[in-house]
Order: structure tokens, then sequence, then C-alpha cells
């Protein structure tokens, strides 16, 4: 009995020992297939991670690809719009990111160029806010210069034919009279509108500056009068005509005149978005004045007033659009950048008037860059390329006014980048020789 | 009717107790996958103390981690023990393209050969 005993519990034992042997073998076979298991998903999991990675940066590249292309197109429709400036959006990127990068190589200046994509994007799209310019301001070459409707000059025509004809009759009528003495008058007549056409025709070209008295003579020029006979209120647009004074005929008028009809007004939505980006500048109070002797009595170049704060307009417009853009946090200074070319050290800038610690060192060397393409470029045909060493006395003096940065200047010019480009892109006869190192050390006064 | 609502980590479990069907569906990566099924296993517990006549488990994961193919191994060791006494169907719905899931299903129906469990594939 006791033996059995024993024999049972020790079964017992064996069988009890068996099944937990039988369940860990069991376990660890589990085990084993989960961690199998689980591997193989992973693997998987893994390369379909992969292969995912891979399509996203190929469709990251194709995205920057498109974005660059998009940037480039709005770039070059600007510079095709303006024949005058061609090229300048195209040539301005350039030359800022060769400037950032002499400027971080530079040890005298705390800079690192870290950004390159966000600088050259604001480069080439620096300008893009003159894609709303109307090119005839943009372009405008001489004071009188419009969008003009002929019939004006039409119907001046068939005022001179119909005089034609009356001159005729009376000199018929009037064969009796003293024919020395008509003759002297009409002689010396002909000779002083001769005189004050050619006076107001070299006014009109605006290449000289206009003296108080110079205008003084423009207005007694204009005030002289003569007869309009024909309907002035024919072949005009609505907008022509909302804008004009009916008159009966034959009506007085003057050679050159003012007119009401000359007033163009303002488009307040536009104003509006300017103020709410806070821009320091006075907004005129019309679009436009057309008026004949406003426009002749301006007193430099072409543009007045109010064509240029249109010339001035781009940058705010500049500003405006790229802020409207979603950039990506690495790009998120592009419109700072971009928009800052036109400020100046001492706060003469526009449209923020910006003082130098508030304008991005980037938005300087753009300035410089603006500056020098501009001034330099041959592609302009209302005026004769300038001269190397001109366009760096230019520069001189723009940082002597606190207008642009003086220790990025004195980069652009010791790193000898100047000349690199100048090389690259200004004809052989504009390159002439320039006394650097005397510049440096007239900067170094400054 | 006992209801877990899905989250993004775990399944929705659904227990019939009257009609006797258990449900888990959705996805199973829980951070704590034992701590997330012990609410489960009490309503088991609770369950087979009066179960139906018949007891079906749908269960349709379409992802889950190791430690839960961990806990569906106990889970059907439970099972297995359960179904001296009782009838339980066991049913491991898979999409038919998700062949990690039926992969996963054809272990453990290896591993239960003596139980009633169904591989169904399901089409989109």
């Amino acid at each position: 009995v006791f033996n059995n005993d024993i024999l049972l519990e020790i079964e017992e034992v064996r069988e009890k020992t068996e099944k937990l042997f039988n369940k860990l073998l069991k376990d660890v076979e589990r085990q084993k297939k989960i961690m199998l298991r689980a591997d193989k998903r992973q693997k998987k999991e893994y390369d379909e991670l992969q292969k995912k990675l891979e399509e996203v940066e190929k469709l990251q590249i194709a995205q920057r690809n498109l974005l660059e292309s998009f940037i480039k197109l709005i770039a070059n429709a600007i510079d095709t719009k303006s024949p005058y400036t061609g090229g300048h959006c195209e040539r301005v990127p350039e030359l800022a990111i060769s400037l950032a990068k002499k400027v971080s190589e530079d040890e005298s200046i705390d800079y690192e160029l870290k950004n390159e994509k966000e600088l050259e994007y604001a480069a080439w799209l620096h300008d893009c806010g003159k894609i709303v310019t109307p090119e005839y301001v943009m372009d405008k070459a001489t004071k009188l210069e419009t969008i003009y409707n002929r019939i004006h000059e039409i119907r001046m025509r068939f005022e001179v034919l119909y005089r034609d004809v009356k001159i005729k009759a009376l000199e018929r009528i009037l064969s009796g009279e003293d024919k020395e003495e008509v003759e002297k008058w009409q002689k010396e007549e002909f000779d002083r509108l001769t005189k004050e056409w050619e006076f107001i025709a070299q006014v009109n070209v605006g290449s000289e500056f206009l003296s108080d008295e110079e205008i003084e003579k423009l207005k007694i020029i204009s005030s002289q009068e003569w007869i309009r006979y024909f309907d002035d209120m024919l072949g005009l647009s609505w907008a022509e005509k909302e804008r004009k004074e009916i008159t009966s005929t034959p009506s007085v008028e003057k050679l050159l005149d003012d007119k009401k009809e000359h007033l163009i007004k303002r488009d307040e939505k536009i104003s509006k978005i300017y103020k709410k980006h806070n821009f320091k500048v006075s907004i005129p109070e019309l679009e436009n004045n057309l008026g004949e002797i406003y426009n002749l009595s301006i007193k430099r170049g072409t543009l007045n007033n109010e064509e240029y704060f249109r010339i001035q307009e781009h940058i705010m417009m500049t500003i405006d659009m790229l802020e409207s853009l979603p950039f990506p946090e690495n790009l998120k200074n592009v419109p700072l950048i971009a928009g800052t070319h036109h400020e100046k050290l001492d706060g003469s800038g526009y449209p923020r008037g910006l003082k130098d610690n508030e304008i991005p060192i980037e938005g300087k060397m753009l300035a410089i860059a603006d500056v020098f393409e501009a001034l330099t470029s041959h592609d302009r045909p209302y005026k004769t390329p300038k001269k190397l060493s001109e366009a760096i006395k230019i520069l001189f003096f723009m940082a002597k006014d606190k207008h642009i940065d003086k220790e990025l200047l004195k980069v652009f010019l010791k790193s000898g980048l100047y000349l690199d480009y100048a090389k690259n892109y200004l004809l052989p006869e504009q390159i002439d020789e320039v006394d650097i190192n005397e510049i440096l050390e007239k900067l170094e006064q400054i | 009717v006992k209801k877990i609502e899905a989250t993004k980590y775990t399944p929705e479990i659904i227990l019939d107790e009257e009609n006797g069907v258990i449900e888990i569906k959705g996805k199973s990566y829980p951070e704590n996958t034992f701590e997330f099924y012990k609410q489960l296993m009490d309503w088991l517990d609770e369950y087979f103390k009066n179960p139906a006549k018949k007891t079906t488990f749908n269960i349709e994961l379409i992802y889950l981690n190791s430690s839960t193919s961990k806990f569906l191994y106990d889970l059907f060791d439970y099972l297995e023990e359960k179904s001296e006494d009782n009838e339980i169907e066991i049913n491991w719905i898979y999409d038919e393209e998700n062949e990690v899931a039926e992969e996963t299903g054809e272990d453990f129906k290896e591993d239960f050969e003596d139980m009633n469990f169904n591989l169904v594939a399901k089409e989109d």
C-alpha cells in the first residue's frame, strides 16, 4: 500500500510536470510564432514606409520645381512686360545670392547664409507687385504720354481743315490789303509759334530740370486761345464722357489746359489694403491727373506725383501679394525680405519707413543688388548705360546718405563681386578703371 | 449588451449576452494590452456563469501588435477550456488583401485544431 501510494504520487507529479512542460513548450512555440509574425509585419511596414518616403521625396522635388517655375514665370512675366527692365528680375537674384555668400565668408559681418532658397525666392519675387503697375506709368517716356483716345487728334485735323477753308475765303476777300505788311506779321507770328512749339516739345521730353521761370513761360504759352467748332463729346467711352463737361460750340479753348476731364478718381478699395498694412506713404487724392499743364510742369523726369506713387505702389503690392501666400516655416521671411528692398537705413525709404535695425540684412543685400543691377543695365532704351565707375560712385553716395548699408557695400567691393558681375553682364565699354581702395578708404571715413 | 467604444489604438468590443455574440473589431495596439483586455475577461467570467446556448466570437482585427497576439492565445486557451461545456465558434474575419491578418489567423487555427475556428475572408 505504502509503495503504491508513493508510486501514484510520483505518477501524479510526473503527469503534472509533463503537462507543465508541454505548456511551456507550447508557449515557447507560440512566442516564436508571434515574434516571426511581428518581424514579418515589421519588415513589410518598413518597406512600405521606405517606399512612401521615396514617393514623398519625389513629390516634394516635383512640387518645389513647380513652385520655382511658378516664381520664375511671374518674374519673367514682369521682365517681358517691360522691355526696358528686361532681365532685371532674373539678374537680381543671382547678384543677391552671390553677395550673401561673400558676406557669409567675410568675418567683419556676423551673418551666415543658412537659407539660400528663402533669399532666392524673395529676390525672384522682389518686384512681383509690378505685375499690376500699368505699362504707361512704368515706361512713361514723355510727360504727356498716356493711354490716349486718338479721336482728339483726328478732330483736331478736322479743325485745321476747316480753318484752311476759312483762310482761303478770307484771302480772296481781303486780296486788296498791303501785301508786305501782312507777310511781315505772318512771319513774326510763325516764328513765335515755332519757338513756342519747340519749347513745349522740349519740355515734354523731360530730360532737363524745369525752372519756375520756365513753368511761367509754359503757362503764358498755354493761355493762347482758339475756337473749337466741332462737338468733342462724340467718339468717347462712357468713362471719358462721365469726366467731361458739356460745352456748346463754337467754344473758346486754351492751347494747353487742365480740365475736369483730366482728373481720374482713386479706387478706395486699394487704399484700404494699404491702410491695413500700415504703410507710411501718403496716398495722393487722385488716381491720376492727365492735365496738360499739370504734366508739362513736372520739374524732374516724366512722372507726376500720382504716377510716382503708382511706381512706389509696386512694393506695396509685392508685400500684399506675398503676405497672402501660405509660405511654410523655412520660407516665412520671403515677404519681409522682398518687401524691404526700398527701405533706407535713415528711415526715408518706403513703404514702411523702416530704420537700419528694422530692416533684415537680406533686405539690405537685396537693395544693393537691385540698385546695382538697375544702374548698370544696358537694356533700357531711355537712358545711356552707366560706366562701372559711375555706378559705384552712386552706390558710395547712397551709403554716405545712409540709404544703403555701408558694411555690405564694402564686402560687395572688396570681394571683387562687382567686377565678376560686370564681366558677366556689362558691355565691355561700360567697364572702366575703378579705384576700389580709394572708395573703401572713403567708406571707412563715413 | 455591453460595449467598449473603439479608439485610435483599441478595437470596438461588444458582448451580446442574450444572443451569445462577442465582437472584437478594429485595430489593437494599446500601450498596455493586458490591462485593456482585462475588462473583456471579467465580462466573460460573468457571461459563462449563465451563457447562451451557443457562443460566437467574431474577431476582425485589421492591425494587431505582438502582445495582442499573446493575449489572443490566452483567450483561446480560456475558450478551449470553456468549450468542454459550451458550444463555441470563433470566426477570424480578415480582408482578403490583408495578408498579415490572414496568416495570423492561420497560426491560431493551427494551434487550436480541436476548436471550431473559421477563417472568413471578406471581399472589398
